[in-house]
Formats: C-alpha cells, sequence, structure tokens
C-alpha cells in the first residue's frame, strides 16, 4: 500500500498538523492539512519525497463548509500515486503561504488563484494578474459562488494601463506576438535583446476568456460537459473529454465498462497520431521547411478521415459520457483502421529515414530552446518536452487510466534537452502509438458501452484524473456537487505548465531561434487590445485604443 | 548524408503525386455517422422536450403558448453538432445530417421552429424516457423559455419575469 506507506511518512513528520486523510484506492491519496503547515508538507514532498509538481486548486466552499479550500496536486510518478494536499482557509480575507518559492511551477497556478477566487499567496514575489482581463475591477473574483455565472461586473475600466515590467539594462523590447505569423493563437511575449541575443522575456497571455470552468460548476450538467470540454483544445480535445469523464468516474467510484476503455484508449491515440503529425509538419513549417510541413500534414489526413468515420466528426469526436462511450468500433471500421495504420507507418518510416539525417533540420534545432532536467523538475515540465530531457515520465505508464495497463509500449526519452530531441521524441512515439492501437483493436472484447447510472452521484467527492496529452499530461480535479453538477472543476492543459519554462529556454539564445523554441512546447494558447502604428516618415509612435479600433472598423476603414 | 536525405525527402514527394481535393468545387462526401446540422422532424416529434433539457449549448427552446400548443425552437446559432439531442430523442425525431456548409449571412435560415399540438397531454415530460440517471429531465412540467430573446430560462417557472434577460449574442436575425 504505498499510498499509505506516503501518508505514514507524512504523519511521521508532521504529526498533528495532517487533519484527515481520504485513500481511495492505492493511486490516490488526499491529505487534508493545517493550512500553516501546508507550505512545509508540499515542500517535504516535492524536494524530500521527489514527487513532481501537477497543480494548485482554489475553490470556494463557502456554501458547503463555510470555508475557501487550497489544493495543491503532485505526482509520484514512480508509485502510481496522484497525491492531493488541501486545507481549509477562513471565509473572510483567505490567505494561504505561497509554495511557489519552493515549488516555482506554482507561480501561475497561485496567481490564478487569487485572480479567480480571490485566495491571496503570501509571500508569492510576483503578484501581477495572470488571467483576468486588465480593465475587470479589483476585488471581484469570478469563481466565487457568490457571482453568477453571467454576471457583467460594475467598474470594467476598458482604458485601464497595463503596466509592463521594466527591461534589464542594455537591452531592446521586441514584442513578439500577440498575433504572429508563427503564433496560432494569440498570446504576447516582450523579449529583452541584446544585440541578436534574447536576455529574458515577459509572458502576457490569457486574452481569450470562455468562462467554461464557471459554466460547469453553475449551468451546465454532468453530461453536458464533456461536449465543453473537448472545445477547451483545438487539437487534444478528446483528452479532455476523457480526462473529465475519468475524473468524475474516479470520484464516485464508477467505472466504465472495459470495450468503452478500449475505444477511449484508441481514440486518444487516434488523437496523438494526428497531433504529433501536425506539430512535426508545423516545427518544420516554422524553421522554414515547408516540404516537410506539406507531406506531413497529407500523410495525416486518412487519420481524420477514420476519426470521422468511427465519431462523425474529424476532430471533435463527443466521445465520453459519465460512465462510457458513445461511439462503437464497428468490425468494418477496425478492419479500415488497420489498413489506415499500416499506410501511415510505412510513410512515416520514410519521412522519420529522411529528417533523421537531414542536416538542415538538425542545424536550426540542435542546441536550441534547451530545457534541462533541473528545469523539468522546478517547473514541472511534463509530455515530450520533459521526455525529451531524460525524464522517463509518461502517464499513460505511471497513472494507469482506460485501457493502458493492458497494452505494450516503450516511453520514449531522449537527452539532447532541445527542440532537436523533441522532435526525435514525437517522431518515435507516433510508432507507439500505431502499436498500442493495434493491440486495442486485437483485444477489445465484445460488451456494453456505457455502465448504467441508477442512483444521483453523490455529493462531494473528489476525483482527479491525469491523461497523456500528446503534449504532456492533462491533469483535471473535480469535487462533485448537487443539482447534477460538480461543484468544482478544474482543467489543467499540459501547455499551463510548459509555457511557463519557456522565458528559461529562450534565454541566450538567438532571437531567430525563439520561434523554433517557442513552438517545440506545441503551445495551445488562447485577444487583444490596441495595436500600435509608426509613422515611418515622421516616426511617430501612435497607440490606438480600444474604442479607436472599433470606431475605425465600423467605418470600414483604416 | 544531407544530400541523401534530401532525395529520400524528394522521393516521397514525388510518390505522393497530388493529393490536394478540388474543394468547393465538388466535396468529398462525407461518411454514414457524419454529424452534420440535426434536422428536426416535425411529424414525429410528442414535444417531451428531452432534447432541449440535455443540449449542451442550450440551442433548443420551448414555450407552451398554451394547453394545446407548445412551441419548440432550435436556434442553430452555437450548436455544437453533438448529437446530444437526437441520442436522447425517444421518438427519433432528429437526424444529424450530412450538411455541413451552413454558413449564412442571416442566422434565420438555420432556425427550425415546430408548433406542436399537445392534444390532452399534460406535458409532465414523462413520455422522455431518460437514458440514464444523469439525463434525468430537469425541467419536467410547463416550460416558458425566452422565445423573444432567444434564451433558456434555467428553471422551470410559470410565467417570464419582465426584466429583460442580458444579450449574451447580437446577430442579426
Ligand atoms: S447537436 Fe448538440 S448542440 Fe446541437 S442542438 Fe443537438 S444537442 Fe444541442
Ligand atoms: S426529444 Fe424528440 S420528441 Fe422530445 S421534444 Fe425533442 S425532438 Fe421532440
Amino acid at each position: 500500500m504505498i499510498a499509505r506507506e506516503r501518508l505514514n511518512q507524512l504523519k511521521e513528520k508532521f504529526g498533528p498538523a495532517i487533519q484527515r486523510a481520504d485513500l481511495p484506492g492505492d493511486s490516490r491519496l488526499f491529505v487534508f492539512v493545517e493550512p500553516s503547515a501546508l507550505k512545509a508538507i508540499c515542500q517535504h514532498i516535492f524536494r524530500d519525497l521527489d514527487a513532481r509538481y501537477v497543480t494548485s486548486i482554489g475553490l470556494d466552499d463557502r456554501p458547503c463548509s463555510g470555508k475557501f479550500l487550497v489544493a495543491h496536486d503532485f505526482a509520484f510518478d514512480r508509485d502510481h500515486l496522484l497525491c492531493s494536499v488541501l486545507a481549509y482557509l477562513p471565509a473572510d480575507n483567505p490567505k494561504v503561504d505561497s509554495i511557489s518559492d519552493v515549488v516555482p511551477g506554482a507561480s501561475w497556478a497561485e496567481r490564478e488563484m487569487r485572480d479567480l477566487v480571490g485566495i491571496e499567496p503570501v509571500g508569492h514575489r510576483y503578484l501581477k494578474r495572470l488571467v483576468l482581463p486588465d480593465g475587470w475591477p479589483d476585488g471581484m473574483h469570478p469563481l466565487r459562488k457568490d457571482v453568477p455565472w453571467n454576471h457583467v461586473p460594475a467598474g470594467y475600466d476598458e482604458e485601464r494601463e497595463f503596466t509592463f515590467d521594466e527591461p534589464p539594462e542594455g537591452c531592446m523590447v521586441v514584442p513578439f506576438g500577440p498575433f504572429h505569423p508563427t503564433l496560432d493563437e494569440p498570446a504576447h511575449f516582450r523579449l529583452y535583446v541584446e544585440g541578436e541575443m534574447v536576455r529574458g522575456c515577459e509572458y502576457r497571455g490569457f486574452m481569450v476568456h470562455r468562462g467554461i470552468e464557471k459554466l460547469a460548476e453553475s449551468v451546465l450538467t454532468y453530461n453536458d460537459i464533456p461536449m465543453m470540454a473537448e472545445r477547451i483544445c483545438g487539437i487534444c480535445g478528446c483528452v479532455h473529454n476523457v480526462t473529465y469523464a475519468q475524473a468524475v468516474e474516479t470520484a464516485v467510484a464508477l467505472r466504465a465498462p472495459p470495450r468503452a476503455e478500449y475505444i477511449r484508449t484508441i481514440m486518444l491515440e487516434i488523437e496523438r497520431l494526428h497531433s504529433h503529425l501536425l506539430w512535426v509538419g508545423l516545427a518544420c513549417h516554422i524553421v522554414g521547411f515547408d516540404t516537410l510541413f506539406m507531406q506531413s500534414w497529407r500523410i495525416r489526413e486518412p487519420i481524420m478521415w477514420i476519426a470521422e468515420k468511427i465519431s462523425g466528426n474529424r476532430k471533435t469526436y463527443a466521445l465520453c459520457v459519465i460512465g462510457g462511450v458513445r461511439w462503437d468500433i464497428t468490425p468494418e471500421v477496425r478492419a479500415e483502421l488497420r489498413q489506415v495504420l499500416d499506410k501511415l507507418e510505412a510513410e512515416w518510416r520514410a519521412v522519420v529515414a529522411a529528417v533523421s539525417k537531414d542536416k538542415n533540420i538538425q542545424k536550426r534545432t540542435r542546441g536550441v530552446g534547451v530545457a534541462d532536467m533541473t528545469l523539468v523538475k522546478n517547473i514541472g515540465l511534463i509530455g515530450p518536452v520533459a521526455r525529451a530531457a531524460g525524464a522517463d515520465i509518461d502517464c499513460r505508464r505511471d497513472h494507469p487510466y482506460a485501457a493502458y495497463d493492458r497494452v505494450d509500449f516503450d516511453v520514449i526519452t531522449e537527452f539532447g534537452c532541445d527542440v532537436w530531441s523533441r522532435v526525435v521524441v514525437r517522431m518515435k512515439e507516433v510508432f507507439e502509438a500505431i502499436r498500442i492501437i493495434r493491440q486495442c483493436l486485437e483485444k477489445m472484447e465484445d460488451g456494453p458501452l456505457q455502465v448504467p447510472i441508477k442512483d444521483e452521484l453523490p455529493v462531494g467527492r473528489i476525483g482527479v484524473s491525469s491523461v497523456e496529452a500528446p503534449r504532456g499530461e492533462s491533469h483535471h480535479f473535480v469535487i462533485t456537487g448537487e443539482n447534477n453538477r460538480p461543484h468544482r472543476w478544474r482543467v489543467r492543459a499540459p501547455t499551463y505548465q510548459n509555457l511557463q519554462a519557456v522565458p528559461m529556454m529562450i534565454k541566450d539564445q538567438q532571437l531567430a531561434d525563439m520561434t523554433i523554441s517557442l513552438g517545440s512546447i506545441d503551445p495551445c494558447f488562447s485577444c487583444t487590445d490596441r495595436m500600435e502604428t509608426i509613422d515611418l516618415k515622421s516616426g511617430v509612435t501612435k497607440v490606438w485604443s480600444q474604442q479607436e479600433l472599433e470606431s475605425m472598423t465600423r467605418r470600414g476603414k483604416a | 548524408m544531407s544530400v541523401l536525405s534530401k532525395l529520400k525527402e524528394a522521393v516521397i514527394c514525388l510518390r505522393a503525386g497530388r493529393v490536394t481535393l478540388p474543394y468547393p468545387a465538388t466535396a468529398r462526401p462525407v461518411p454514414e455517422k457524419f454529424r452534420g446540422r440535426p434536422i428536426f422532424d416535425a411529424a414525429k416529434c410528442i414535444g417531451c422536450a428531452g432534447c432541449a433539457s440535455n443540449c449542451p449549448s442550450r440551442e433548443i427552446l420551448v414555450v407552451d403558448l398554451c394547453q394545446e400548443i407548445r412551441i419548440l425552437q432550435y436556434l442553430g446559432r452555437r450548436c455544437t453538432y453533438c448529437g446530444r439531442c437526437a441520442d436522447v430523442c425517444p421518438e427519433k425525431a432528429i437526424t444529424m445530417s450530412h450538411e455541413f456548409e451552413t454558413a449564412t449571412n442571416c442566422i434565420g435560415d438555420i432556425r427550425q421552429r415546430l408548433d406542436l399540438f399537445m392534444s390532452t397531454c399534460q406535458r409532465c415530460g414523462r413520455c422522455f424516457k431518460e437514458p440514464s440517471h444523469l439525463e434525468q429531465l430537469k425541467q419536467k412540467g410547463y416550460r416558458f423559455d425566452d422565445v423573444q430573446n432567444e434564451r433558456w430560462v434555467l428553471r422551470s417557472q410559470a410565467y417570464l419575469t419582465s426584466e429583460a434577460a442580458v444579450d449574451d449574442m447580437k446577430i442579426e436575425i
């Protein structure tokens, strides 16, 4: 019982600070602790017990317990254990010691908690607003339960300026984004450059707000959310769909039937195939090698078509409901999927054979965007970025879900820590994905697709689930609630962690390598408020305000 | 050797030949199971409102004009073509069609309105057989969605409040 062992270790060291613990099985551990000891306990788990930091969650629990709740999630990958450390905070003026100085990767999650729930991380060194728009009034926290989902706050100040940090001495500022040819989504990087070298940067993102978590907690119901969850990401939507369903299922101790588990596995791997092929294409496009970009997307297309055949859509599979899946894999589709895989494998082999010796690509990617093991540990990097630095982590093996415990596959690791290693990892993972799908098709047993749910789902249960998305671990945290919907649902997409490492990855690198370094984490961002024009003749800089822009576009001329 | 790899890459391209589809001149046929725009069949629909209660995007509105007439309105503004409505419909009155080229200047083109004669049905909602407990019809009884403002009213109630609903989407109709 590894979960119990870990709990005993904590109890031994911290004694009465551990208030209570839940061990729902051997792969999950929830420890409720004294808020004053939270930081020390997290430090012990992260540094001494060498767990991987996953994310932090803030929650307004006043309607239930009259308090606020904060949770830090960690993963013991070798022990196959996901652990949450939770602490209740007083309802008035909720404050908690920041863990970001011992766990640097917690910085964003704590800032988000402060923005959305209003829990103050005491001792956080960089408390700039992260998630909320600049004009949003202070002291108004949208994820609190007393804020209605359609609330429009009074005092929204559209003119409020965002203050950028001061660039280091001797550095010029080069803005990158929010709209940039190599960024598919809006994000803004303010690069500090010295000559051609990047010395640092400030990131400003969170430009698209959709309020999916709030909707889920107040409007949608259990079986509506999967269809919304898959819209979180434009590439790996099925991942969120499955992770959400699994998080709820683990919370209420429900298990999808075996056939459903195999189908989930197959669809997740189909998604990995199309995502990796897309990424290799994009990476080639970023370094200016469009031939391979076209070819890799050509090879990818049949996968999209077969997904369309199985689920009715090439991208949004709308696969899961709580307790099972909606689509079956018929014998005809099975035969066709096998053919598609055979063809894909042969074609991908040819591409890998060509690319792995291509000096041009290697020259652009070797030694670029370095993320080493220290960074992986500190920021909690995951997925191909971590595996390219030699970190042997993969949720499919470490925290098995769906049918991954019944299939055989290798976790690909490389040791170059650079963009090239990430290319290699992803290229090889394509073959592993093919292997997994083949085994699933072989082993898949007949049976029902959904379990009947006869009772209401119990209230107040916590469930966490990690799924290895193409970009890394996607982690969902659910507390079940009343009215047929979750009380809290927190989504941590892999890019959330990986993006935090970008400033370190591009430091002391050539400016021209910025795009591929960023591209190498396979970012998935989610608009902007103003633009800047410079009159070339006079050199006068004018910053256009939102109103000016709007009136300009309304008049239909610029 | 880089020259060799360049040759290999050239071979890959040449082997592939031309793959670009002549779309939009001719569209590739979609598979049998394709989920396109949902089509509502007024002849089959019994007005149970199961689809309305289970649509994740809240795209189907129901309003009872009087004892006998129930209006079911599909808006089609933010429908995600997820097919949940077709799944839960006990009468198979909804088909996920193969239409996907639904872009339009006028949202009213996609809207569907069913005027249903409810006979003597008391609109208890019981004719909707929920597939699982989670799909329980939360809005049994009279339905008064705000069809004028195209808004779902979240709780079943007997009358509409006078306050205007927040317009989350202003679309020219
Ligand atoms: S397809 Fe989905 S989103 Fe569209 S009306 Fe039906 S249930 Fe609603
Ligand atoms: S579920 Fe079917 S029968 Fe019931 S209201 Fe909707 S379309 Fe009509």
